[in-house]
C-alpha cells in the first residue's frame, strides 16, 4: 500500500468549546504537517491548547473546523466508533501518570489494545512479551503495576502504546512523573524508538525534554508561534 | 465473546471482597426462595406419604352445622346399622368418641386421648402383644382396652416389655379398665404431625357408649371402609342415607381434607416466603447496580485508558454487562446451591423423621428460579451502570482523580 509521507497533516484546524454562554477558541487555525519518522516536541504553557491539540491529534476530540489526516485518512468527520477504531489502529498513547490498569500484571496491560482488535489471547501474549522485551523489561512481565518502579510502569506504558504497531506514538508529559535518573532512560528509550523509524510526538512544557526531539512547535493562545529545528 | 468473560472474571478476581461483598444479598436471597421450594416440596411429599401410609379408608360424618331442626339431624345408635346395611363397602360404623382425660395406672396419672374402638380396627398401628378387642368384648360391652405405645411408655415406664402390662388396668375416673393388647408405634407417625384420631386407650366403642353416650346423640359417627374402596362413593353414599333417613343435611371429614388443608397451609408459607425473598432480590438487585456504579465511577480513568487505546463504546458497555452478569450469575448459583443444601437437610433431617418420606428436589423449578433471577437481575440493574461506563467521555475520564 502507498503510504503518504506525511503521517499527520493539520490544515486550519479550530477548535471551540462552549463553556456556557462562553465560546473558548482553544485552537485558532492550526496548519503543519508531521512526516513518517519525526521526532516532535509540542511546547507551551497551561493554556496555550497544547493539551487540546493533542486530544484531536489523538483522535479522542473531533476538531471543530478545518481537516485532520491522519495516515492518510481524513479523521475530522468520523464518528466515535470509527474514531475507537483509529485509536486502536493508528495510535499509541504514553500518559504522564502511566494509566495502567492496577491489580493486572505488565504482560496483560500491554495485551490490552489487542484484547479490543479481537486478537487471540496466545497471540496477544506473544505479542505483548515482545514489546516488553524491546521495551527492555521482559523479565518482569507478570508483575503488577504496583510491584514496578516508576519507571518500569513507564516502559510497561510505552510497551502498550506500541504493541499495535501504530502510525504515531503520542505522549503527553511522558517523564512527569519520573526522576530525573528515570527520565533520562525514558528519554533515551524514545531516542531509540526514534532512530528505529517511529514517529513520536512528545507534549511537554520541559525545554530538556523537548530538546531530544529534533523539531519543537511552540503554542501560545491557541496558535504555533514558532516551528523550529531543536 | 468468550474472552469478555474471562477478562470480566480477571476483573472480579482481582477485587474478590468485593465482588462477594455484591453478591451476598443474591445469594441470601435465592437460598431463601429454593430452600422454601425444595422444604416446601418435601413437606408435600411427606404429606401425601403419610395419608397413602394411613388407613385412609376412614372418615366421619356429622350434621351440618346452622340447619332448621337440629333435633331431627341429631345421630344417634340406630344410624350406625343403618349405614353399615345400606352402604356397600362399609366395615364398621361406631360413633365418633374422643376425649382427653387423666387416665391413672395406680401410681401415675398422664393425660391420654381416650375412646371408643370397633374389633374391625379403625387403627392402623400394628399389635405388640396381647390381642385387639374382638366382637365379644363389643357385644358384651366388656371393660377392657388396648393401649398404644404412648400410653405404654408414659403410664407405664419402668415396664420393660409390653407383654407385661397384660391383665394390668387402667382407670379413667371411677372406671377400671382390663389392658388386653399394646399396640406398637404407628409406621407413619401422624401423631407429630398432630394428625393422629386414634386413641391411647381404646375401649370396645359399646362400652364406652353405654358410660360416656348414653342417651344422648353424638356428634360424629366414624366409618370405617372396605381396603381398597372408594372413599368418595363412600361418603356421598353414607351422606344420602343419613339425609333420607333424617329429613336433615350432613357432611363428611377425611384425612384427604387435612392433606389438603396442611398442603395448602405449606404452599401460603412458600408463597409468603417467596413473596419476601423477591423483595429480599430486589434489595440485592439494587446492590448489585449500586456496587457496580460505585465501581464505574472508581474505574473512570481505567475506563478513559480503555477507550483511548482504542476501545468501543459497545465494547465498554458489553464488558461491565459481562461483570454484572458474572456477578449475578455466581450469586444466584451460589444460592441454588446453599438453598438446595438447606431445603435438603430441612427433608432429611426433619420433614423424614417426621414422616419417613418426603418429595424429591424440584430440580426444574429451581433452576428456573436462579437462572431466573440472574437474568433479571443483570438485566435491571447492570445495565444502567454499563451504560454509564460507556458513555464516558475518554477526554473527562482521563483527567479524573
Amino acid at each position: 500500500m502507498n503510504r503518504p509521507d506525511n503521517v499527520i497533516d493539520v490544515q486550519n484546524v479550530t477548535k471551540t468549546y462552549a463553556s456556557g454562554a462562553l465560546q473558548v477558541q482553544a485552537l485558532r487555525g492550526l496548519t503543519f504537517t508531521i512526516a513518517r519518522g519525526e521526532y516532535v516536541a509540542i511546547m507551551g504553557p497551561s493554556g496555550s491548547g497544547k493539551s487540546t491539540l493533542m486530544n484531536v491529534l489523538g483522535c479522542l476530540d473531533r476538531a471543530t473546523s478545518g481537516t485532520y489526516k491522519l495516515d492518510g485518512i481524513d479523521v475530522s468527520q468520523l464518528d466515535d466508533n470509527q474514531l475507537a477504531e483509529i485509536r486502536l489502529k493508528k495510535l499509541g498513547f504514553v500518559f504522564q501518570g502511566f494509566n495502567l490498569l492496577a491489580r493486572t500484571d505488565a504482560l496483560r496491560n500491554v495485551a490490552l489494545p489487542l484484547f479490543y482488535a479481537g486478537m487471540p489471547g496466545k497471540e496477544r501474549e506473544r505479542l505483548a512479551l515482545e514489546r516488553l522485551t524491546e521495551v527492555g523489561i521482559g523479565d518482569r512481565a507478570r508483575h503488577k503495576p504496583t510491584e514496578l518502579s516508576g519507571g518500569e510502569q513507564q516502559r510497561v506504558a510505552i510497551a502498550r502504546a506500541l504493541v499495535n504497531d501504530p502510525a504515531v506514538l503520542l505522549a503527553d508529559e511522558p517523564t512527569g512523573n519520573l526522576d530525573s535518573k528515570t527520565s533520562a532512560e525514558i528519554l533515551a528509550l524514545f531516542d531509540r524508538l526514534s532512530s528505529g523509524g517511529r514517529t513520536i510526538i512528545v507534549v511537554t512544557h520541559d525545554e530538556g525534554v523537548a530538546s531530544r526531539a529534533r523539531r519543537i512547535l511552540r503554542m501560545l493562545d491557541g496558535v504555533i508561534i514558532s516551528d523550529t529545528p531543536s | 465473546m468468550f474472552s469478555y468473560f474471562i477478562e470480566a472474571a480477571r476483573v472480579l478476581l482481582a477485587n474478590r471482597t468485593r465482588s462477594i461483598l455484591t453478591i451476598i444479598g443474591l445469594v441470601v436471597g435465592v437460598a431463601t426462595i429454593i430452600s422454601v421450594q425444595v422444604a416446601a416440596q418435601g413437606m408435600a411429599g411427606a404429606v401425601n406419604g403419610i395419608f397413602k401410609g394411613t388407613n385412609a379408608n376412614t372418615f366421619i360424618v356429622f350434621p351440618k352445622e346452622r340447619q332448621g331442626n337440629n333435633v331431627r339431624a341429631a345421630l344417634t345408635l340406630s344410624d350406625l346399622a343403618l349405614v353399615q346395611q345400606s352402604v356397600p363397602g362399609v366395615v364398621s360404623v361406631i360413633p365418633f368418641s374422643q376425649l382427653r382425660t387423666m387416665v391413672d395406672a395406680g401410681h401415675k396419672r398422664v393425660r391420654l386421648r381416650f375412646g371408643g374402638e370397633s374389633d374391625k380396627r379403625f387403627s392402623t398401628s400394628p399389635l405388640v402383644a396381647g390381642r385387639t378387642l374382638n366382637a365379644d368384648d363389643i357385644a358384651a360391652a366388656s371393660a377392657v382396652c388396648v393401649i398404644s405405645d404412648n400410653a405404654f411408655s408414659r403410664l407405664f415406664p419402668d415396664a420393660t416389655s409390653p407383654s407385661d402390662v397384660l391383665g394390668r388396668s387402667v382407670y379413667v375416673g371411677s372406671k377400671r379398665y382390663v389392658i388386653v393388647g399394646v399396640q406398637g408405634k404407628a409406621k407413619l407417625d401422624t401423631a407429630a404431625l398432630g394428625l393422629d384420631v386414634s386413641s391411647d386407650v381404646a375401649i370396645p366403642y359399646t362400652t364406652y357408649y353405654n358410660t360416656y353416650q348414653r342417651g344422648s346423640s353424638f356428634f360424629a359417627i366414624s366409618v370405617l371402609g372396605a381396603q381398597g374402596a372408594n372413599l368418595t362413593s363412600l361418603e356421598t353414599q353414607t351422606q344420602k342415607v343419613l339425609s333420607q333417613a333424617h329429613g336433615a343435611q350432613y357432611q363428611y371429614f377425611d384425612f384427604g381434607f387435612i392433606a389438603k388443608t396442611v398442603g395448602g397451609f405449606f404452599s401460603i408459607i412458600g408463597l409468603i416466603v417467596g413473596a419476601v425473598g423477591a423483595i429480599s432480590l430486589v434489595v440485592a438487585g439494587i446492590g448489585i447496580m449500586n456496587i457496580m456504579l460505585v465501581s464505574v465511577t472508581e474505574r473512570t480513568r481505567e475506563i478513559g485508558v480503555r477507550k483511548a487505546i482504542g476501545a468501543r463504546s459497545s465494547q465498554v458497555l458489553l464488558q461491565f454487562f459481562v461483570e454484572s452478569l458474572l456477578l449475578s450469575a455466581f450469586g444466584c448459583l451460589t444460592g441454588m446451591l446453599i438453598g438446595v443444601g438447606l431445603g435438603v437437610i430441612v427433608n432429611k433431617g426433619f420433614i423424614a423423621r417426621i414422616s419417613g418420606v418426603t418429595g424429591g428436589i424440584p430440580w426444574l423449578e429451581v433452576i428456573v428460579i436462579a437462572v431466573g433471577f440472574a437474568t433479571l437481575v443483570t438485566l435491571v440493574f447492570g445495565t444502567y451502570p454499563a451504560y454509564r461506563a460507556a458513555k464516558l467521555d475518554p477526554i473527562e475520564a482521563l483527567r479524573y482523580e
